[in-house]
């Protein structure tokens, strides 16, 4: 997918007038919270449930090295084949080599933000190969050559109206309709063709179990059960941070991930696969194929303080919480991750230089912290990212703020380490905030505060600060 | 605890000095005497903020030798507390001196209603107001320093008020600092959002317990909705401002 993160911005603004996002946006603070509450409420201690999450992600990653090497063993023995690939471009060309050998024409995909962020599909369409998403979503997005709008739910915001026509222009819907039943049988009816000629199905994973070699898949719809089951050949593609160490823990996790991401105790479908069809059983892909995608990882690993983004298991969570992504949506972050938990990967993915805009628009409000089931502090990590680019950290392709901008800061931190010339400055800076100040209110102002009163008043520097006021305080 | 030392945040200083002073007439009503550092400028977290780790240590180290030998310390924000009691041992990681100082100064920084309630014990602190209250929680507050029910129950015991709910009270008002200047559009957005769930809400005052919010959310309802009431909860108990 194109990568748009530098159009923040006009992004943002587009979208705060966009009514089709506002009507799924503004349902988030009150349906989803409430449904995630309801869902973490039937935990005997869903405090101590949500924490343990924390422990599970912060073991997997101080042992991930380990286990990525029990893992290999485990799901090699198992029959899968492991390819561990550098790069987006050594994992899409992984996957572009298997469909040549085996003139696959196409491939089918589950929904997989992995397979975005690879911008597999751009790959494979440059060499004439047919894409087919297969989560209804991701789908429509498709269809209408849109990004993800929310990494759980990629078209929410897409209006009926809207899906119909597509679906009528693209995938032979032959009556007009908006009702969601029939336009879902339609895609269906579409998919399943698709389904039945396959021969290469490509899925994300959600958790690679080092003790077993079991790749774990939870979705709603049985698509991506489709994409493990049917083809003669199952790509999975998971990145480094996948791997946890048991069973146990994968339990834990499932039950986490679905309550923080739709509320619902569990998926409709979890599966878990253990290498490819064995010789005794009647389904099942012959190959199964795990490709291990670092894509800069192990440099995001190094750093312990970076490290902790690796915690993340994607439930969307942070999205939903985050009064910013309710105000914007997903389309102002401009790949494949959005929300709090794209403010953090996609600057360590892609360089601090093409997203500026990530580590600044947050209020440090905390709800993503305070909700994240894997024990990410987003903000904290944001203020750690931005003394990164204060500082024009290389290893983060950081590109230094205006030597203008530096300079006002080691002003500003001068004027307030000497009392005295604190007290001068803000009697000098009084009469020039309050210009034209009319009944103790600013209107308009100079400077970073013309846009901020454009839509409200500021109060005037009243004659008297707080420590001028005080030697007749102290008195009374 | 007979004395305590003020901890006036620097917006409140500039701008908002009302707030101040409203601080010091509840505590003395308290029986709370109250000390006022003059050297105390900005406790640097509007640098931290901006990923000034560097310009912040050297305030951090001066509000550390300015107000180490209290016993109390007391401000009317909690976004200013926060940066003090958790912030600046983050900062002093890797100089084992000041982050001794630093730590030993956090656990007698107190946010106001943190301070009355938990510390004093008090929630009927003798205020009283005829009308509906809606409270707003703000970020650093509630979700920073863990202080909820504290102003609260300091509404609830107003003789005359009725604390009534707010819808999504928890959800931020989109000052964030710089955030308001650099996304404007973004913050203003949510600030309206704020104000129609308290215009909604039918209270006669909007009471919150953060110098920034109430800038922001003041600044929004001055403009489009003249007449309506926002009050950080020192002027609230002292029926000032």
């Amino acid at each position: 997918m194109e990568i748009k993160t530098e159009q923040f911005v006009e992004t943002a603004k587009r979208e705060l007038k966009n009514p089709n996002s506002r009507i799924f946006l503004n349902l988030l603070p009150v349906v989803l919270s409430s449904l995630r509450e309801l869902a973490m409420e039937t935990f005997p201690d869903p405090d101590a449930a949500q924490e343990m999450g924390g422990i599970i992600r912060g073991e997997a990653l101080a042992r991930l090295p380990e286990l990525l090497e029990t893992f290999e063993k485990n799901a090699s023995a198992a029959g899968a084949k492991i390819y561990w690939a550098k790069d987006s471009q050594a994992a899409n060309e992984y996957i572009l080599n298997l469909v040549l050998e085996n003139q696959a024409g196409y491939i089918t995909k589950g929904k997989s933000m992995v397979t975005e962020e690879m911008g597999l599909n751009e790959l494979m369409i440059k060499n004439g190969i047919e894409v087919w998403e297969t989560d209804l979503g991701e789908f429509i997005a498709q269809l209408l050559a849109r990004p993800p709008f929310h990494i759980v739910g990629p078209a929410v915001n897409v209006p009926v109206d809207q899906i119909r026509d597509v679906f009528m222009e693209k995938i032979g819907l032959d009556k007009p309709t908006t009702d969601p039943v029939e336009l879902g049988y339609a895609a269906r009816r579409f998919l399943r063709d698709k389904f039945h000629e396959m021969k290469i199905g490509v899925t994300g994973v959600n958790f690679a179990v080092a003790e077993t070699g079991t790749i774990i898949n939870v979705e709603n719809e049985g698509n991506i059960r489709f994409n493990k089951s049917s083809p003669k050949i199952q790509v999975s593609v998971m990145t480094i941070e996948k791997v946890i160490p048991d069973m146990k823990d994968a339990m834990h996790l499932l039950r986490l991930l679905c309550r923080n991401c739709t509320g619902q105790h569990i998926g409709s479908y979890v599966t878990m696969d253990t290498g490819p069809k064995k010789e005794d059983e009647i389904d099942g892909p012959e190959e199964l194929h795990i490709i291990i995608l670092d894509n800069g990882r192990s440099q995001i690993f190094q750093d312990t303080q970076t490290r902790e983004v690796l915690r993340c298991i994607r439930c969307g969570g942070c999205l939903n919480i985050c009064p910013v992504y309710g105000m914007i949506g997903g389309y102002p972050y401009g790949w494949a991750y959005s929300g709090p938990m794209g403010q953090l990967l996609a600057p360590l993915l892609l360089g601090l230089n093409r997203c500026h805009d990530h580590i600044w628009a947050c209020t440090s409000c905390q709800a993503c912290k305070v909700n994240c089931p894997a024990g990410i502090d987003h903000p904290g990590l944001l203020l750690y990212l931005r003394n990164k680019e204060v500082e024009g950290d290389s290893s983060l392709k950081a590109v230094p703020p205006a030597w203008t901008e530096s300079l006002s800061y080691k002003v500003f931190s001068r004027i307030a380490s000497n009392p005295m010339l604190w007290r001068l400055t803000s009697k000098l800076m009084r009469p020039v905030i309050n210009r034209g100040a009319k009944d103790g209110k600013l209107k308009k102002g100079p400077g970073p505060l013309a846009d901020w009163l454009k839509g409200r008043d500021f109060p005037e520097m009243p004659e008297k600060t707080f420590h001028e006021r005080w030697s007749e305080l102290k008195r009374s | 605890m007979k004395t305590v030392s003020l901890f006036i945040p620097c917006l409140v200083d500039l701008f908002l000095p009302d707030i101040g002073e409203a601080t010091v007439t509840l505590l003395r009503k308290l029986g709370i005497d109250t000390i006022y550092h003059d050297g105390q400028t900005c406790c640097g977290q509007p640098a931290f903020h901006a990923g000034r780790r560097l310009e912040t240590v050297q305030l951090a180290k001066r509000f550390v030798e300015i107000f180490e030998t209290d016993e109390a310390i007391v401000c009317p924000s909690g976004t200013c507390v926060l940066m003090v009691k958790k912030h600046y041992p983050d900062l002093f990681a890797d100089q084992p001196e000041w982050l001794e100082r630093a730590k030993n100064l956090a656990d007698r920084v107190y946010e106001l209603s943190q301070f009355i309630v938990d510390v004093l014990g008090i929630e009927d602190v003798g205020a009283s107001f005829e009308g509906k209250v809606a409270y707003h929680e703000s970020c650093q507050l509630s979700r920073g320093l863990g202080v909820v029910e504290q102003p609260k129950k300091l509404i609830q015991a107003t003789a005359g008020a009725e604390l009534v709910p707010l819808q999504n009270a928890s959800v931020c008002c989109g000052f964030g600092g710089h955030f308001s200047f650099n996304y404007p559009e973004i913050s203003e957005a949510l600030v309206k959002e704020k104000a129609d769930h308290f215009m909604s809400s039918e209270a006669d005052v909007l009471v919150l317990s953060e110098p920034g919010c109430y800038l922001n959310i003041n600044g929004y309802l001055s403009r489009h909705h003249p007449g309506s009431k926002v009050m950080h909860i020192a002027n609230f108990l002292t029926g000032s401002g």
